[in-house]
């Protein structure tokens, strides 16, 4: 998932979180989760005065974004003390799990 | 080395060298005494202090809570209970010198209080308020440490950076205790109930708890997540060990825990923007 001003945001891209009026947590959603954006969606948030948007995966890079590749490594340096203590281990393999869901090549849309 | 440890231990007890207690506190514990005493009165005089107020308005809409938008400090009360907000204000020095100073431990100490909370929600665990309330206290001793013996906080984040070691057995290496005892005294000299201090003291030991484990536990994992995804500082950067003995007690499954893993993400999103608008927007009433 990722926060992107909504001026990066392109057709095709999936919705990660409800997009709320003004940045406002509570209310009613204007549109929802998994929603695939068009032009016309983005223009109409535009119109709304949205700002930014959550999207699924990791669509827009930054100098400085870490790829998938560097945040596993750092995942195995934070687990180093630990990967003998079986419980633990399987909460790592959790977190491998979720981060390749989350900046994968399917666009970080979990394969339900 | 045990020289240390009690000197410490005098130190914490001695409430007066501790960052200033709220006056206003001392009026609600001789309020909480008085059975008669309602709500809103207790909210009068809490709203009394406006600075007060603000700041733990501001912790009660914060992420770690999950309500937003509480206004009014009576409210506040009926939400998260009178034990809840009166260690808020207890607290508000504490977290008030970590935002200045540590905003890593802040940020890592808010993390625990929304991974906890969502653990406590998942599991429809019983007093969710104070749960989330434990977790954002669990690592006061920290702050402790580094305002009453800050030549061997030096010490001990070298040692961390040079032998790779859990903060926790470097404390103990140099001044024979650790922050989750230091803030276990703490808790107890200002008279937090158990259900808080126990978790804050054996966070790191669940076995130990005797009458609040599940809490201790949900603290403990929590801890063990938010350090494993990296967010914030904690002082080291090793995941704990997930201790067998705090699973258990919670009756965890791998899916349930794969579920808060994935919703965690998306909850520290907005601990971090709670976290960087509280930078940006900084209410220096004072």
């Amino acid at each position: 998932m990722q926060k992107i001003p909504l001026m990066r945001a392109t057709a095709g891209m999936v919705l990660a979180r409800d997009v709320f009026r003004n940045d406002s947590p509570v209310g009613m959603p204007v549109c929802g989760r998994h929603t695939v954006l068009s032009d016309t969606l983005i223009a109409r948030l535009g119109n709304l005065n949205v700002t930014t948007v959550y999207v699924e995966g990791h669509p827009v890079w930054e100098d400085g974004d870490r790829s998938l590749e560097e945040m596993l490594v750092e995942l195995d340096r934070r687990f180093e003390k630990v990967r003998n203590d079986p419980l633990t281990l399987k909460v790592y393999e959790m977190f491998v799990d979720h981060l390749k869901r989350s900046m994968g090549d399917s666009g970080g849309q979990q394969a339900e | 080395m045990d020289n240390k440890r009690s000197e410490l231990k005098k130190i914490i007890m001695d409430t007066k060298t501790l960052p200033t207690l709220p006056g206003v506190v001392n009026k609600l514990n001789s309020l909480t005494e008085n059975d008669k005493a309602s709500v809103q009165e207790m909210a009068r005089i809490v709203s009394s202090d406006q600075v007060l107020s603000a700041r733990i308005l501001r912790l009660v809409n914060s992420p770690s809570y999950g309500f937003y938008r509480v206004s009014t400090i009576s409210n506040a009360m009926i939400l998260l209970g009178i034990d809840v907000v009166k260690c808020l204000a207890l607290s508000t020095s504490i977290f008030e010198i970590m935002e200045k100073n540590s905003l890593g431990l802040w940020e890592h100490s808010l993390g625990v209080g929304v991974a906890a909370n969502l653990i406590a929600r998942k599991l429809s665990l019983p007093e969710c308020e104070e749960i989330s309330t434990a977790a954002l206290l669990h690592d006061i001793g920290k702050v402790i440490i580094s305002l009453k013996c800050s030549e061997a906080e030096q010490l001990i984040r070298g040692a961390i950076q040079d032998h790779g070691m859990y903060m926790r057995d470097a404390e103990r290496e140099i001044i024979d205790t650790d922050h989750a005892e230091v803030g276990g005294w703490l808790a107890k000299s200002w008279f937090l109930p158990d259900k808080l201090s126990e978790p804050i003291t054996f966070h790191h030991d669940v076995a130990q708890s005797g009458n609040h484990r599940i809490k201790t536990a949900v603290v403990h994992i929590a801890d063990a997540l938010i350090k494993a995804s990296g967010f914030g500082d904690s002082g080291d950067c090793y995941v704990p060990q997930i201790q067998q003995i705090a699973w258990d007690v919670l009756k965890f499954d791998e899916r349930l825990m794969a579920e808060i893993i994935d919703e965690l993400e998306d909850k520290l999103v907005e601990v971090k923007n709670f976290s960087l608008e509280l930078q940006g927007s900084d209410i220096s009433v004072d």
